[in-house]
């Protein structure tokens, strides 16, 4: 089903009833697997990830191999499960897009993870994508943070991550249309859309991804509204930390 | 809530207006969680006035900062008088056969001395540490069979995952084991346990049982 802009313009509802600048309901678990170092649950709408996180552990290759030796190497595995769409598929393991969203969490985490703590070791964050409606490397993102906070992995701070879309057209030129937040599946096909990732409170933004085209114009708007996002995404991950660390102190182990 | 939890990191003030206690540390001329745990602050007693009276004019002597620390160990503070207990090198513990292979016994560890775990931790038995003699004959699968509990001291907090743990003692080994019908069996010797129903025989490293 198409995303009806024209419809956005009078009701300002999009089509699953959220005004422009709402989250999807974000929920989140820590802890989820215990066979893990870090483990975790977290779904933007209808958008499931579970990801754990293994390690800091040796580096497996032969010496030589990756160079990097006086810091840990983040790694990133990403798997989409076939039942996570609308219709089932099988993705292999070359899929381009899956590659550079990897390639995109991993830098992103080396930056903000104390990795020099951690010389000649592996950080391996492996993503399991249950179910797709789009937000999809913004929560896996989100998902990667949690679970490395409760793996323990000391970082500087949270990585949040949202998406942030334009629902203006050229052709109507109606440039105080709203940028709209958190999209999901259907307005993702439909409109342009970048995801960003904050780290902290200060709007440090870390990731910035973007595939489609958009008037430049729209921009500035499109990302004030994402790191806005990302600022109501830390405080809900934030109190998921602190009500697993208020149980760990209670005496729960899991 | 009567307190609040601060989670590693957080900042917790100034240095200007409290002193670092336990559980935190200075950044940036400015306190922070080391740990997770409850926020404590304490205010110092106020000193004692001047035991003479005062005959000229003194500078006032400035006012101790109170202390701002984490509690460390807040389960004794809440009564609950639960510790979380792990593994030592040394200890006995009670594990469960997991896994085989030729070089090693994959085990559970779910007692240690005599206490039960919340969790289960991973721990090994390698082969050279299944017995104290004939080192070199030992083959784990006339050992170790997956579904026997092993009593075991640890040698070593081993690798990143997995504890290493030893049986070359004579009160060390097989405590139960059940036969490949599924019955419990007894031990018959210090290599063997026996089935009650089919008496066959099944090779183990058997715990000296008294």
């Amino acid at each position: 089903m198409p995303l009806d802009t024209s419809t956005y313009s009078l009701a300002l509802l999009r089509l699953d009833g959220r005004r422009w600048n709402e989250l999807r309901r974000l929920t989140a678990q820590i802890s989820t697997q215990a066979s893990a170092d870090g483990s975790s649950f977290l779904s933007m709408g209808n958008t499931k990830v579970i990801c754990t996180v293994t390690g800091p552990s040796e580096v497996k290759a032969a010496p030589g191999a990756s160079g990097r030796g006086d810091e840990a190497v983040v790694s990133v595995e990403i798997s989409v499960a076939g039942f996570s769409g609308v219709e089932r598929k099988r993705r292999g393991k070359g899929d381009k897009r899956i590659y550079e969203m990897q390639t995109t969490i991993a830098t992103a985490f080396q930056a903000t993870l104390f990795t020099h703590l951690y010389p000649r070791s592996t950080i391996t964050i492996s993503l399991h994508i249950l179910s797709l409606d789009g937000s999809l490397l913004a929560t896996c993102l989100n998902a990667s943070t949690l679970a490395l906070i409760d793996a323990g992995v000391p970082m500087r701070d949270y990585i949040c991550a949202t998406t942030a879309g334009s629902t203006s057209s050229y052709s109507s030129n109606d440039e105080k249309a709203d940028p709209l937040l958190d999209l999901n599946g259907s307005e993702e096909l439909e409109l342009p859309f970048l995801t960003v990732a904050t780290c902290g409170t200060e709007d440090e933004v870390s990731v910035l991804v973007m595939e489609t085209r958009v008037q430049v114009g729209r921009l500035e708007g499109m990302l004030a509204v994402g790191v806005d996002g990302c600022k109501q995404v830390r405080d809900i991950l934030d109190v998921v930390v602190r009500a697993r660390g208020k149980r760990i102190l209670e005496g729960s182990q899991l | 809530m009567s307190t609040t939890i601060a989670v590693p990191g957080q900042l917790l003030g100034a240095t200007t207006d409290f002193l670092p206690g336990p559980g935190t540390h200075i950044h940036a001329s400015s306190i922070h969680a080391s740990i997770l745990g409850p926020i404590s602050r304490t205010v110092p007693p106020k000193p004692a006035g001047p035991s003479k009276r005062l005959t000229k004019i003194t500078k006032a002597t400035p006012e101790p900062l109170p202390t701002i620390s984490i509690d460390r160990d807040i389960s004794e503070g809440h009564g609950q008088g639960k510790r979380e207990i792990i593994p030592e090198v040394s200890s006995v513990v009670l594990c469960k056969v997991t896994r085989i292979t030729p070089r090693q016994a994959n085990v559970n560890i779910l007692v240690v001395g005599e206490s039960v775990l919340d969790g289960d931790w991973q721990g090994l038995i390698r082969v050279q540490d299944v017995r104290a003699t004939e080192k070199d004959k030992v083959k784990i699968f006339e050992s170790f069979r997956p579904g026997d509990v092993v009593r075991a001291a640890v040698i070593s907090l081993g690798d990143q995952s997995n504890y290493y743990l030893s049986t070359a003692r004579n009160n060390l080994g097989v405590i139960m084991a059940t036969s490949e019908s599924g019955n419990a069996m007894y031990p018959v010797s210090w290599k063997e346990y026996r089935d009650p129903e089919t008496g066959a025989n099944e090779w183990r490293k058997v715990a000296k049982p008294f």
